[in-house]
């Protein structure tokens, strides 16, 4: 059990940027995801903690030592891979008791443990199978067995979940927080799934061109975006994004329709943030505005519709029981508690 | 036309090919090995001696020994220097290896020189007057000033090896590198993770998956070892003595020199035996890779 420090670390391959002067502070017993679009630097930011990758600058700190020059076995990290990394000439028995083997684990010892790591990712029945017998969801679970199956100081997931199908995953997610839940020991989790960044997480960077953009609870990124990218990025569907100005209170769209009133200077260019669920859906005439709707969509759960506004077109959420057609005109207020102003040039927020 | 026909017809010229220049020499050379068949005497090319040939060889022959015990020395030591010295240089150069670049055009160097251009140049190399490694020994190692190296039966014979080595080194190598690509990076990253020392990520990971690519490169190698020919026929021409004569080279001998076209036939088909062995294990193993 450990806190992990990263202090200004860089990775560069040449010209391209990896990772650009980052520092992190992950707390003892924390679930960290990193979270962002490919190529975003989050994985190598995960790859540098285990060793994998040589840091360009910077110091990498897990619990009171500097491991920048311990090789990965000296550093008492477990990892599990996207592609799960398992291996094919092994047992599952083998593979989950590998890392004890190397590490000299008394051979009594062994054998309790791997079993007791097998239940605990219900995989007792299949110890003695090869890796390629088993299914995609199974050979997720090998993974994970392999890294519990001793307490290291530090769990590295690497997008564990993205090479499952879709109703998989969700179980798996369940039982993944479960399994920290109960395991207590301090977590980096890189994926490129907001949902999973959202369900799992104590801690959520996201993370741009090698830069962490907001580093917050689930809570803070949703719903108060530090910025363009980050508002764009998390929820689905995704916040809309309304370009207009700000003149006398109010928020005024490119299409000149005097909108919501917003507590902010005036403007000549802002950008206004709203989510789906932050719009009502009325008849016609009974809303802020009255707009055209260009599809309708009903998920079962909801319905999603996405309507002409102007120039542009927004995403509204609507009740499940709700049913319109194309074209059809109706009327969308704006839930004024969830506004978000942003400055087009700099992306960044505008505080109310 | 029938699209199976076509198919028939299309191999055919490769099969034609084939039996031109495989099929058709080896049923003739067995032929041959159950005559007299000496060249200087007209007509014996077609009297017949049944197995007496073989039994010649194998009972009676000290020198037919001799060359069975060269080759498999040989075999055996250009094969395993020659894998693990490539094995090396793959790990070496394989993509995230530590030398990468130009080394690995360098390498392909040897392997574009003909067998019997080893040969000539090794046996300059080894001229105990003018050659490059007497002048070298003598320089940096004294006692070994002026050995005459093609001279003395052991020498010669590790000479023969080191010609050999040095040749089939590059080719190997770049199998080797294709094998070790294939290894998926996750695998060896998961136990570098896990707590392996570099040299147990080899031994526990590495080697096991690689070994479909290494047996193919034993076997392979061996074939290529029992056959050698050209670089034993330049650098030594089998001696001293017979210290460095190898099957293909006794046969040439006896069916070139000597002119016995019919006893060189029948150990030219003995030798036959084992290459069937390799060539089936080879086959075995390449496609059994195909299939998975």
């Amino acid at each position: 059990m450990a806190e992990i420090k990263l202090s200004n670390l860089t990775k560069r391959w040449g010209d391209f940027v990896g990772v650009d002067n980052q520092s992190l502070h992950i707390n003892d017993r924390e679930f960290l995801v990193l979270l962002g679009p490919s190529g975003c630097g989050k994985t190598t930011t995960m790859r540098m903690i285990a060793g994998l990758e040589d840091p360009t600058s910077g110091e990498i700190w897990i619990g009171d030592r500097m491991v920048n020059d311990d090789l990965p076995k000296d550093r008492d990290v477990a990892m599990v891979f996207q592609n799960y990394g398992l291996y094919p000439h092994m047992t599952i028995f083998d593979n989950i008791a590998y890392p004890l083997r190397v590490r000299g684990t008394p051979k009594a010892d062994i054998k309790p443990r791997v079993e007791k790591a097998a239940e605990q990712v219900e995989l007792t029945e299949f110890l003695h199978r090869k890796p390629k017998a088993l299914s995609g969801g199974q050979r997720q679970r090998v993974a994970l067995a392999r890294a519990i199956v001793r307490t290291p100081k530090v769990f590295l997931m690497d997008e564990p979940l993205s090479n499952l199908d879709a109703k998989l995953r969700v179980t798996m997610r369940a039982e993944l927080k479960h399994l920290s839940r109960a395991l207590q020991i301090t977590t980096v989790y890189v994926t490129h799934d907001q949902i999973e960044a959202m369900t799992l997480a104590d801690r959520v960077a996201v993370m741009k061109n090698g830069i962490i953009q907001q580093l917050g609870t689930p809570d803070e990124i949703y719903n108060d975006p530090a910025n363009l990218f980050v508002a764009g990025f998390i929820g689905s569907p995704a916040m809309n994004l309304i370009n207009g100005s700000i003149s006398g209170g109010m928020f005024v769209t490119t299409g000149g329709t005097r909108l919501v009133p917003v507590k902010a200077l005036d403007r000549a260019k802002a950008v206004l943030g709203v989510r789906a669920d932050d719009m009502d859906v009325h008849e016609e005439g009974q809303g802020d505005i009255d707009v055209k709707i260009y599809a309708f969509e009903n998920t079962g759960e909801s319905t999603l519709l996405t309507v002409q506004w102007g120039a542009q077109r927004v995403i509204a959420r609507g009740d499940r029981h709700l049913r319109k057609d194309q074209d059809d005109v109706v009327g969308i207020s704006l839930n004024q508690d969830h506004l978000y102003l942003f400055d087009p040039e700099t992306e960044n927020r505008i505080r109310m | 036309m029938r699209d199976n026909t076509l198919k028939y017809l299309l191999v055919l010229p490769a099969v034609i090919v084939v039996f031109a220049t495989a099929i058709w020499p080896l049923i003739e050379a067995a032929r041959l090995s159950f005559t007299v068949g000496r060249l200087n005497r007209p007509g014996s090319l077609e009297r017949y001696l049944g197995w007496e040939n073989y039994v010649w060889a194998i009972l009676e022959e000290p020198a037919f020994w001799n060359s069975v015990w060269v080759t498999t020395i040989y075999t055996l030591l250009t094969v395993g220097l020659t894998t693990v010295f490539a094995l090396g240089l793959a790990m070496l150069l394989a993509p995230g290896g530590r030398l990468r670049s130009a080394a690995q055009t360098l390498l392909i160097l040897p392997f574009a020189m003909s067998p019997a251009l080893i040969g000539v140049s090794f046996r300059f190399m080894f001229n105990p007057e003018f050659g490059l490694f007497d002048a070298f020994f003598g320089v940096m190692i004294p006692p070994l000033a002026d050995v005459s190296w093609l001279a003395d039966p052991k020498l010669a014979f590790a000479v023969v090896v080191m010609a050999d080595v040095w040749g089939w080194i590059p080719f190997l190598t770049l199998v080797l590198i294709g094998g070790l690509a294939s290894v998926p990076r996750d695998t060896v990253e998961a136990a570098q993770v896990d707590g392996a020392s570099g040299w147990r990520v080899f031994k526990d990971v590495t080697l096991p998956q690689l070994a479909p690519v290494l047996a193919v490169v034993v076997i392979l190698k061996s074939i290529f070892s029992l056959k050698t020919f050209d670089q034993v026929f330049m650098l030594t021409n089998g001696g001293p003595g017979t210290a460095t004569q190898t099957l293909s080279h006794y046969i040439y001998f006896n069916g070139m020199k000597y002119g016995q076209i019919g006893y060189s036939a029948s150990v030219a088909w003995l030798m036959v035996i084992p290459m069937i062995f390799l060539t089936y294990a080879y086959a075995k193993f390449v496609f059994r890779k195909a299939d998975q």
